[in-house]
């Protein structure tokens, strides 16, 4: 157990609990930059519709946010429990005994997922 | 507590009764590599102290194999742990989902290679593509990071001029 490790995620989950509270609270995302690749480009990335959907998350409207970005709003939650996995392993010091390893073929297949959810987001 | 590797993946942490249960039954084997802390580095199964009588009763070389060169290189090198190159699978994720720029793709293609590079035993073709993972996530963060900061100024300087025109 590393209490130094342990105050800097408290304060990193504090920060992110207090944007989630201050994104909850701004009454949209209309005042946000947006995406810099579907400004230059016109096409959608893999992450566009990830703000308004958390948007709407946290306003109880699942559907909502599902259609704002479907692959996202499965990867993102997936990659923060696992990420919360390996940095409760790096605050005690050692490894957790339960960790999401998507290994060689999951990780293929999320790569594969991505970039063809990219494809067919600016097709359909 | 043991931990052991299958297939690239680092499994346990598992108690003594148990690997040597697994042992026993094929599960692990002799030449597949275990750790527990305290230990310098990972080691096969079947060089470790605790398990040599499982393994030599439970895995007998197949017949004939001293005599048959080795078609494969063994699947991790001797010196490097299983699970020592870290793949950013899950932060490449999060840059593609978060930052809105394709260099997250391009460390998610990295990123999914390590695994099967170090399946196929490809350390230095495993570390290249971790490094590369790590290296387009982070030129994801930060150019985010550089377009928040001059969208903020940006904005602070149409809100001042709004101030100053406005009597």
């Amino acid at each position: 157990m590393h209490k130094d490790r342990a105050l800097w995620v408290s304060l990193g989950v504090l920060a992110l609990a207090g944007g989630a509270y201050a994104l909850r609270e701004t009454g949209g995302t209309g005042w946000m930059p947006g995406c810099a690749f579907r400004k230059l480009t016109g096409l959608e990335c893999p992450g566009c519709g990830m703000t308004r959907g958390t948007y709407a998350l946290l306003h109880g409207r699942v559907a909502e946010a599902f259609a704002f970005n479907p692959v996202g709003m499965i990867l993102l939650p997936l990659a923060m429990v696992a990420l919360g996995i390996e940095v409760m392993g790096w605050v005690r010091g050692k490894p957790m005994p339960f960790r999401l390893n998507p290994g060689r073929w999951g990780a293929t297949v999320v790569a594969v997922v991505v970039i063809v959810f990219w494809i067919v987001r600016n097709l359909v | 507590m043991w931990y052991y590797s299958k297939n690239g993946m680092q499994l346990g942490p598992i108690s003594t009764e148990q690997l040597s249960g697994k042992a026993r039954g094929g599960e692990v084997l002799s030449s597949d590599l275990i750790w527990k802390e305290g230990m310098s580095d990972w080691k096969p199964l079947a060089q470790v102290p605790e398990f040599q009588s499982t393994s030599g009763f439970s895995n007998p070389p197949p017949v004939g194999m001293g005599s048959v060169p080795m078609q494969q290189p063994p699947i991790y090198p001797a010196g490097y742990a299983v699970g020592s190159v870290p793949n950013y699978l899950w932060q490449s994720i999060v840059v593609t989902v978060l930052c809105c720029l394709p260099f997250g793709v391009v460390s998610i293609v990295h990123a999914a290679k390590v695994d099967s590079l170090l399946a196929q035993g490809d350390i230095v073709g495993a570390n290249a593509a971790s490094k590369s993972a790590k290296t387009w996530a982070i030129a994801g963060v930060a150019t985010w990071g550089v377009g928040i900061g001059i969208y903020l100024i940006f904005m602070v300087i149409v809100a001042a001029g709004a101030a100053a025109s406005s009597p």
